[in-house]
């Protein structure tokens, strides 16, 4: 472990090696699943701005570590728990989408219910015709 | 003479939606009668069709009864209905009250009317854990629409063309009896009980278990104080 640069930036280069690849990785994965169409731009884009916090981070520690040292906060522990929050943070979005989701969903099975009942009235008054 | 729908939600109901039908049928001869049929896996829909006396809305799946209920009240209103009236498939609610229920909107006296089980001459006895539960939260939601309303949780009621059109628009999704009163207040809806002489069940299960009690005060209650809060789209904007 170069523990020069721990006292340099305040960051284990292994962390930010580590930080950089989960990162990258994570934005290939995403960009891959938005081009096959698996994943809408939308919520591409919240997955996206998280793997950039990764990069910058990861490229620039120094901004997490004057934060922890000012807050007195270990930088993974700021790490882990910033990871938190944006997690629930998403699994309020969904329930948010899921619940518009199931309004749409409401409607449409009642527009569907209406409209057969429409449909099979027009059907045998055309046969009494 | 004002035009009529009896709105029936069911949901597996094979055992008893015939007869409620031809009830309903003699008892007020020139209504319309719609059956929603919330997603039956039973006869219901087939019974429905082959009787010929009511309409037949089949929804896809199963929504619940705020849903398969509403589904009617859109109908009402798309069929331009004066009165609209909600009846349990089950065969608790008599048809020789219906009219009793209509007389009362068409007299003015009220947008709503609700049939009530528990103004003196009703003949209702539910449980003990029960009636503490319905008289909680009927406390609770008078304490909202400005008091009046005994039998909050009754589900054989009148409306009339405004109620309808708001409604048709906005109904809650599970356990929405007490919800549509404050919904309706808030519109500026006048509603009213009278008494009625429910009959016990003819046939099929509560949709309220005992274990869903509970939820169901929580949920009724809380909900209860969003909507005083909730904005609604004017009644006759585009949907």
């Amino acid at each position: 472990m170069d523990e020069s640069n721990v006292e340099l930036v305040g960051f284990y280069l292994s962390h930010r090696i580590g930080l950089l690849a989960v990162s990258v990785l994570f934005m290939a994965v995403v960009l891959e699943l938005v081009r096959r169409s698996h994943l809408k731009e939308r919520y591409a884009l919240l997955w996206l701005a998280a793997a950039s916090c990764g990069l910058v981070v990861g490229l620039f520690p120094q901004t997490v570590v004057s934060f922890s040292r000012a807050f007195n906060f270990q930088y993974l522990t700021v790490f882990f728990v910033s990871s938190f929050l944006f997690l629930l943070l998403l699994v309020l979005v969904f329930t948010v989408v899921i619940s518009k989701l199931s309004e749409r969903n409401r409607e449409l099975a009642q527009e569907v219910a209406l409209l057969a009942h429409r449909v099979t009235r027009l059907e045998v008054k055309k046969d009494g015709d | 003479m004002a035009r009529i729908l009896v709105i029936i939600p069911a949901y597996n109901e094979e055992a008893t939606i015939v007869s409620v039908i031809a009830d309903i049928r003699a008892a007020v001869p020139e209504c319309g009668i719609v059956v929603v049929d919330d997603g039956s896996s039973d006869q219901t829909a087939a019974l429905v069709r082959e009787q010929g006396e009511a309409e037949l809305l089949a929804l896809p799946f199963n929504l619940g009864i705020g849903g398969g209920m509403q589904t009617g009240y859109k109908y009402a209103a798309r069929n331009g209905y004066d009165i609209a009236i909600q009846c349990d498939a089950d065969g608790q609610h008599p048809a020789g009250e219906i009219m009793g229920l209509v007389a009362r909107i068409e007299d003015g006296t009220a947008d709503v009317v609700i049939g009530s089980r528990y103004v003196a001459d009703s003949n209702y006895q539910p449980s003990l854990v029960r009636r503490i539960g319905k008289s909680l939260l009927s406390r609770w939601i008078n304490l909202f629409i400005g008091g009046g309303i005994t039998d909050t949780t009754s589900g054989f009621r009148a409306m009339n063309r405004a109620a309808i059109a708001v409604v048709a628009r906005s109904y809650p999704e599970d356990y929405p009896e007490p919800e549509v009163l404050v919904i309706l207040h808030k519109h500026g809806l006048k509603a009213v009980e009278i008494p009625v002489q429910m009959r016990p069940r003819q046939g099929g299960v509560t949709s309220i278990r005992p274990h869903g009690a509970a939820y169901y005060m929580v949920k009724v209650g809380l909900a209860i104080l969003i909507d005083i809060f909730r904005s609604y789209a004017p009644v006759g904007a585009k949907q």
